[in-house]
C-alpha cells in the first residue's frame, strides 16, 4: 500500500450477519439477514492493533473514518417455521422496498471511548445517516471493532430504533389466528466482518 | 352428519380479529413475479397453464410443444399472451423467461432440464423425473450443482398445505404405532390420447409402452407412494410388485391392473394397487396406527379411532362425517378454502387449487427468494467464488416446502424399480447404493 493511502476494508460474505428484533401483540418475532455491502475507510494512520490500549494514530479520540454500508431489504428474511413469505412481503411493503431497495447508512463521525484492554474488541461511538425507506434519519450507537486474524476487522453493533421515527407504520397483518399488531419499537443487531484491500 | 354434541369451528371464524373495526388491515403481499415458459402443451401442460393463471406473480411468458395444434390450442385458450415456440430449445434461449415448467413425456426430461439448467433456468420438471435411473441421477446431479436455480420435481404433494398440515400430526404419534399404509389410485380411463395425426398419436400415446413409460406405478403411483415414504420419514427397501394387462388390450404392453408391496423399515408396509379398468372410491390413502386411522382423499382427512384410544379434546369441535358404520373426525387445514368447496365427506375436490396450484406457488416463491438472493449476494461480492455464494445461500430457507432434487431422486428410483417389479413379477430390493450420487 503506498504511503499515505487510506486503509479500505471491504465487505466480506462470510461472518456477516444481520437481525432484527421486534415485538408484537402476539409474540416477539425476529427477522435475519447475512448480506450487508460496502466499506470503510480508515485515514493513512489509522492503525488497529488489538494489543495496544490505544488506537494508532488517533491521538484526540476521533477516528478518521468514512463509513458506507447498505442492506438490501429483500435479503432479510423473517425467521419463522411457516409463512416467512406474508411476513418479508409485510415488512417490504411497509419499508417501500419497490422505491427504497436498500437500507443505507452513512458515517459522520467516529470517536474511540478509549482505554481499550489487550485482546478484546475497540469500543467506539458513532454517529451517521441512516436511510429506511427514502426517510433519512441521524442516528447515534456504540460499536465495537475486533481485530480478526487475516487482515480482516469485525463491527458489531445493537441498534435501537423505532419504526415510525422512518415514517414505517408497524404492521398489523390480519393473517395465522387473527390481527398481529407489531410494536414500533425494534433493535438491529449487526456483525459485519470487513477485509482490507491489498 | 353426526355431530356428537360438539359444533363446527372453521378456521375461517378464528381467524377473524376481535378489533377489526378499527384495525388498520395490511394487505398480504405476493413475491416479486417469475417470468415463465411452458414445454409440453398437452393435457397436463394446460393444467399446469390453468394453475399459473391463478397466481398473480406467475405470468407465462412463452409456450413450446414440437406440436402445431397443440401449440394452437394452448397458446389461443390458456395463454394468449405467451410467445410460441415449435422447439424448446428457442425457449431456453428466451432472456424473458426465468423458470420453466417441463411438462412433455418422461423419458424427455432429462434432456430438457439439464439444457434448462444449463442455460440459467429454474426448473420445475414433472414427476418421475425419468424413466432411467441413470437420466434421473444425470437431472438430480445438475440440479445439485445449479446452486442459482432452483429445481423443483413435480412431487406435488409435499406443498400441499393439507399434508403439512397432517404431517406434524402423524409424526406426534396421535396415530399410535404406525402398523402399515394402503393406497390406491382407481380409474375407468383407457390411458389412450387420440389425434387425426397418426405420427402423433403414436407420440402422445407414451404411456402405454414399456419402452417410454414407467406404468401405472412411475406415471400414476409416484405421487402417493411418495407421501408415504415422506410421512413414514423412510425410504422403502423392497418392492414386490404385480401387474397384469385385463381389460385395455389395445396394442400396449404396460399393465392396466398393478398391485405392489412396499416394505419399509420396521415391517411396516405399504400396500399400493392401481387400475384403469374400475374407479370405485378414485384415489385415497390410508394410514394405520395403534390407535387410530387417517383418510387421505383429494385435499381432506379424517381420523378414526380406535376403540378406547385416548382422545385429545379437540375432537369434541370437529367436524365429523359418517362413513358406512365409522365415523371420521376431519382434519382441515385452511379452512377457508375448504369451506369454499363444500364440507361434506362426500364433496368432491372442485376448487381451483390443485395440487400442482400450491406446488407451482411454491416453486414461484421459492424462486423469486433465490434469485433476489444471488443478485444482492452478486451485486456486493461479485461472482467469482460460487464456494462463498454457496456457503452464503446455505442460511437461506426455502419460502414455502417444496421437493428438492434429493426427494425427486429418491421417488423417482422407487418408481421405476416398482414398476420394473411389476414387469419382472418379482420382488426387487431397493438397496442403499440405488439412491447414492
Amino acid at each position: 500500500m503506498p504511503a499515505g493511502a487510506q486503509t479500505r476494508y471491504n465487505s466480506q460474505p462470510q461472518g456477516t450477519s444481520v437481525k432484527v428484533d421486534g415485538t408484537s401483540t402476539a409474540h416477539d418475532w425476529e427477522m435475519q439477514g447475512v448480506l450487508i455491502g460496502g466499506y470503510i475507510e480508515f485515514g493513512p494512520a489509522v492503525k488497529w492493533d488489538a494489543s495496544q490500549p490505544v488506537i494508532g494514530g488517533v491521538t484526540d479520540g476521533k477516528v478518521p473514518a468514512k463509513v458506507y454500508s447498505h442492506i438490501a431489504v429483500r435479503s432479510i428474511h423473517a425467521k419463522v417455521e411457516h409463512g416467512a413469505d406474508i411476513m418479508d412481503g409485510l415488512m417490504q411493503k411497509a419499508l417501500r422496498a419497490e422505491e427504497f431497495s436498500q437500507i443505507e447508512y452513512n458515517l459522520t463521525e467516529m470517536t474511540f471511548k478509549g482505554p481499550h484492554t489487550a485482546g478484546t474488541p475497540f469500543a467506539l461511538d458513532t454517529t451517521g445517516n441512516l436511510a429506511i425507506g427514502g426517510v433519512t434519519n441521524k442516528v447515534s450507537f456504540p460499536v465495537t471493532l475486533e481485530v480478526l486474524e487475516g487482515d480482516k476487522i469485525k463491527i458489531s453493533a445493537t441498534v435501537p430504533l423505532k419504526m415510525t421515527a422512518f415514517h414505517v407504520d408497524p404492521p398489523a397483518p390480519n393473517i395465522g389466528l387473527g390481527l398481529m399488531r407489531c410494536g414500533d419499537d425494534i433493535k438491529i443487531l449487526i456483525d459485519w466482518t470487513l477485509k482490507a484491500k491489498k | 352428519m353426526a355431530m356428537m354434541g360438539g359444533v363446527e369451528l372453521h378456521a375461517d371464524d378464528a381467524a377473524k380479529p376481535a378489533a377489526s373495526a378499527e384495525a388498520p388491515l395490511t394487505k398480504i403481499p405476493v413475491g416479486p413475479p417469475v417470468k415463465y415458459g411452458i414445454i409440453g402443451l398437452g393435457a397436463w401442460g394446460r393444467e399446469v397453464l390453468k394453475a399459473l393463471a391463478l397466481l398473480p406473480n406467475a405470468p407465462v411468458v412463452a409456450i413450446c410443444d414440437n406440436y402445431p395444434s397443440s401449440l394452437r390450442r394452448a397458446g389461443n385458450n390458456d395463454a394468449p399472451k405467451a410467445e410460441r415456440f415449435d422447439d424448446y430449445q428457442k425457449l431456453l434461449a428466451s432472456k424473458d423467461v426465468q423458470a420453466v415448467v417441463i411438462a412433455t413425456p418422461t423419458p424427455d426430461h432429462a434432456a430438457m432440464t439439464l439444457a434448462a439448467l444449463q442455460a440459467g433456468k429454474h426448473v420445475y420438471c414433472e414427476a418421475p423425473l425419468a424413466n432411467s435411473i441413470e437420466d434421473a441421477r444425470a437431472i438430480a446431479s445438475a440440479a445439485r450443482a445449479a446452486i442459482k436455480l432452483v429445481f423443483q420435481p413435480g412431487l406435488q404433494e409435499r406443498s400441499h398445505p393439507q399434508r403439512h398440515f397432517l404431517l406434524p400430526f402423524i409424526r406426534a404419534g396421535a396415530l399410535g404405532e404406525i402398523v402399515m399404509a394402503r393406497a390406491q389410485s382407481h380409474r375407468n380411463n383407457s390411458w389412450v390420447s387420440s389425434s387425426s395425426d397418426p405420427d402423433h398419436e403414436k407420440a402422445l400415446n407414451w404411456r402405454l409402452h414399456q419402452q417410454t413409460s414407467t406404468g401405472l406405478m412411475g406415471e400414476i403411483g409416484i405421487h402417493q407412494i411418495d407421501a408415504v415414504t415422506w410421512f413414514f420419514k423412510e425410504r422403502p427397501i423392497a418392492v414386490t410388485g404385480f401387474g397384469s394387462l385385463i381389460h385395455w388390450k389395445d396394442g400396449r404392453d404396460v399393465a392396466d391392473t398393478v398391485q405392489g408391496v412396499f416394505e419399509y423399515p420396521g415391517g411396516i408396509r405399504l400396500v399400493y394397487d392401481a387400475t384403469l379398468c374400475n374407479s370405485f372410491d378414485k384415489d385415497y390413502e390410508m394410514y394405520y396406527g395403534t390407535q387410530s386411522a387417517v383418510m387421505v382423499r383429494d385435499a381432506k382427512a379424517w381420523l378414526f379411532y380406535e376403540a378406547g384410544a385416548e382422545l385429545g379434546g379437540w375432537e369434541v369441535y370437529a367436524r365429523k362425517d359418517d362413513f358406512y358404520e365409522e365415523t371420521g373426525i376431519a382434519l382441515t387445514a385452511n379452512a377457508t378454502k375448504q369451506t369454499a368447496i363444500g364440507t361434506s365427506a362426500t364433496a368432491g375436490n372442485k376448487t381451483p387449487f390443485t395440487p400442482v396450484y400450491y406446488a407451482l406457488k411454491a416453486f414461484t416463491a421459492n424462486v423469486g427468494q433465490l434469485a433476489g438472493t444471488v443478485k444482492d449476494y452478486i451485486d456486493n461480492f461479485g461472482d467469482d467464488d460460487p464456494k462463498a455464494l454457496a456457503e452464503s445461500l446455505k442460511s437461506l430457507k426455502p419460502y414455502e416446502p417444496a421437493a428438492t432434487w434429493r426427494d425427486g431422486l429418491d421417488a423417482t428410483v422407487v418408481a421405476i424399480k416398482a414398476n420394473e417389479s411389476v414387469v419382472k413379477q418379482q420382488k426387487v430390493t431397493l438397496d442403499k447404493e440405488l439412491f447414492d450420487l
